[in-house]
């Protein structure tokens, strides 16, 4: 449908303008590299990667700032498929699944795999059960969606309340990971640099709202899928000859398997509920990469997939981003291409595991080999590895890694200039910066809409209503900021909670409302906060010892309360409302007109008849 | 082209590009077959695939050991081609019932 309508609604020269950003970001990559040769100081050269992409963020948020209710709450409604995609994608991981998630990979090797299972999960069950739907109904957020699906001001209240903490949760999360790297990147205060980079996204996004998230956002994909795949294909090339480093791993990991246990690494066996991710700092590695259930155990894995992917799926600052493409068939497609983005990061830093585990090998191996590998001297110097260095001869249990520096260790490892580590931090630091403002921009969309104004549907005038977002972005990256910089917590940890307690709040409701009709607001309204209430109990009762399962997953006990809870209030109190049937059947459908739109229209009408 | 576009077509949606009324029901519920068929392999096998994972590592996949390559890789391309059918067979069913939106 080259000519159709729709067609032509997209910007045409998106492929030429995200071109040039990857070729702004290649030549500032080249020009490091060759300034380096050049012996130039490299604090400028540090600084540069991280200020240069930054300021070019900031650039394209301010350049598509817009005061259209439209632009600044959907984008326009008119961002292909792919690119909605890619944001998915990147959003999804974020800075926590590609530093820690590399870490975690590294330490737990199998047994990480929740990490790529759970998300592709979400995905798919987004794709197949939610997203259309949510874009057919056209709502900015979650809360005004099930509020106005169920025309109840209470619902929408209580879930931009409930909705507001995993948000806050993963922003807090992001801002450490991205303190933690960009301290890597240039030196100095990780909590001057959470607080600059909380204002890099309020300047960022607040000009454009969701329009200046979307574009600066798809940049940041870019320079985070750039660096990612770029460092690893050239590792890849250099250790196995081939460029595709998430196949080409696969002697090594033969290689892993028989000499792992030979040099002292036991098979460990845990009970079915255990899970132990690594937890942030530095820990030795304990369980060979290819044994499953090492560090949980096979019930606490299928717990923690349905955890992370029900989180993912009904996650209040993903689930938004579909309502931004041009239609219901664009929406489905764009969960198609978040699958792709998604999975090939998750497999590459997969990859990179395998590598610095095989570097670590022949770390182990080297009394053998000869004398212990430089690299190892120059990553404890930067605090990723620590080891007594006056040992001749290293085993596992005497090499301790820093789960967040695992990735930024691998271009060390195998001698490449300090360009490529340069790169890589910065790249990380774009997923980081992606998701902080997807959840900035979500939760001030959810506070300016669904919480100042949540008592009345009748929307004020657009001004108000866009600087009333404009003030909360602002706001929320402050106290984002503030929340990381005087809790500081493992990110990996934060986030996990976040999923399970969007899994066990949102997610039961979100499909009901949608594939049940006799779900009634006030079994929304109960489904709602019962799931939370018992996720939030049981993440605090774990962390403090009363459940001995662990608290990343334990929340998501609180999703079959939940749907109980929904289903039991909707059966007893009945309530046939001929306006909310008429809005589930006409969500199924996916021709017709955008439902949020015409409920808008007609309370206009309604209002101008009163008047 | 589906013959549905033609179908759909011919039968003159209304104005505004809706379903027919007596359309509805068959087309939700060919909707509901497809969406069981399809998330229900898939989470059938997200939750068997781990579990074996360990009697297949046994055997190896281009140096893999295969329970690893199929929990990581396999489960990506799992996870893709189920995204892929599901949105090609659904807007195959849109198209046949006139629920398409207006192109």
């Amino acid at each position: 449908m080259a000519f159709g309508a729709r067609a032509r609604m997209i910007n045409p020269r998106l492929g030429t303008y995200f071109s040039i950003f990857a070729a702004l970001y290649t030549a500032l990559f080249l020009l490091v590299l060759i300034f380096e040769q050049l012996h130039f100081h490299e604090y400028l050269l540090r600084a540069a990667f991280l200020a240069g992409p930054i300021i070019i963020y900031a650039v394209i948020g301010l350049c598509v700032g817009t005061n259209e209710i439209l632009g600044y709450f959907a984008a326009g409604r008119r961002v292909p498929a792919a690119y909605t995609g890619l944001l998915l994608g990147a959003c999804s991981l974020g800075g926590t699944f590609i530093v820690a998630g590399t870490g975690a990979f590294f330490f737990a090797g199998f047994d990480a795999l929740i990490l790529l299972i759970g998300t592709l999960t979400g995905f798919v069950i987004m794709a197949i059960a939610l997203a259309p739907f949510y874009r057919k109904f056209g709502a900015f957020t979650v809360p005004s969606y099930l509020g106005r699906r169920f025309e109840s001001r209470t619902l929408r209240v209580t879930t931009a309340a409930v909705a507001a903490v995993p948000m806050l949760l993963v922003l807090s999360a992001e801002l450490t990971i991205g303190g933690g790297v960009a301290q890597r990147l240039v030196g100095g205060s990780a909590n001057g640099l959470i607080l600059m980079l909380a204002l890099a996204i309020a300047v960022t996004t607040g000009a454009g709202g969701k329009r200046s998230f979307t574009w600066s956002g798809v940049a940041q994909s870019i320079a985070l899928f750039l660096a990612l795949l770029g460092v690893a294909t050239t590792v890849s090339v250099i250790v196995t000859s081939l460029p595709i480093p998430q196949l080409a791993n696969g002697p090594m990991v033969r290689g892993l398997v028989r000499n792992e246990v030979n040099e002292g690494l036991q098979l460990v066996n845990v009970w079915p509920l255990a899970f132990q991710l690594p937890h942030e700092g530095f820990a030795t590695l304990t369980k060979p990469y290819t044994q499953p259930f090492g560090a949980i155990g096979p019930l606490a894995f299928i717990i923690g997939i349905f955890a992370i992917a029900t989180g993912i799926s009904t996650a209040p600052w993903l689930l938004p981003r579909v309502a931004a493409s041009p239609g219901v068939y664009e929406a489905r497609k764009s969960l198609g291409w978040a699958t792709v983005f998604s999975g090939l990061a998750l497999l590459t830093i997969s990859s990179v595991a395998v590598f610095m585990r095989d570097f670590t090998l022949d770390a182990v191996m080297s009394e053998r080999l000869g004398p212990l590998p430089q690299w190892l001297y120059q990553a404890a110097a930067d605090h990723m590895v620590s080891f007594d260095q006056a040992a001749t001869r290293l085993g596992f249990d005497s090499l301790k890694f820093d789960r967040d520096g695992v990735l930024f260790a691998l271009p060390m490892a195998i001698g490449l200039p300090s360009a490529f580590s340069y790169l890589l931090l910065a790249g990380a630091l774009a997923a980081a910066l992606v998701t902080a403002s997807a959840t900035t921009v979500s939760l001030a969309s959810v506070l300016g809409e669904d919480v100042v104004q949540g008592m009345s549907w009748e929307p004020p005038s657009s001004q108000r209503r866009i600087w009333a977002v404009r003030g909360f972005i602002a706001i929320v990256a402050f106290c984002g900021a503030a929340l990381s910089i005087a809790a500081p917590t493992d990110p990996l940890r934060l986030v996990l909670w976040a999923l399970s307690i969007t899994g066990a709040s949102l997610f039961p409701v979100m499909v009901l409302s949608i594939w049940w009709k006799r779900l009634t607001a006030a079994g929304a309204i109960l489904g709602v906060l019962s799931g939370f209430v018992v996720a939030a109990l049981a993440i605090l009762m774990s962390e403090s010892g009363m459940l001995s399962i662990s608290s990343a997953i334990v929340g998501i006990f609180g999703l079959p309360v939940s749907f109980a809870a929904a289903l039991a209030a909707s059966l007893l109190r009945p309530a046939t409302d001929r306006h909310g049937l008429e809005i589930v059947r006409d969500i199924r459908v996916p021709g017709g007109e955008i439902l949020y739109d015409r409920e808008m229209q007609r309370l206009q009408l309604r209002k101008q008849a009163r008047t | 082209m589906v013959p549905g576009a033609v179908r759909g077509a011919a039968r003159g949606n209304g104005a505004d590009g809706m379903i027919e009324r007596k359309e509805r029901k068959p087309y939700w519920r060919h909707t509901k077959w497809q969406v069981l068929a399809s998330i229900i392999p898939f989470l059938a096998l997200v939750i068997v695939l781990p579990l074996y994972a360990e009697q297949l590592n046994a055997n190896r996949f281009l140096g893999f050991p295969l329970g690893y390559f199929l929990a990581a890789h396999g489960f990506f391309v799992i996870a893709l081609i189920t995204v892929a059918s599901y949105v090609n067979r659904q807007n195959a069913i849109d198209h046949w019932h006139g629920a398409h939106e207006d192109m």
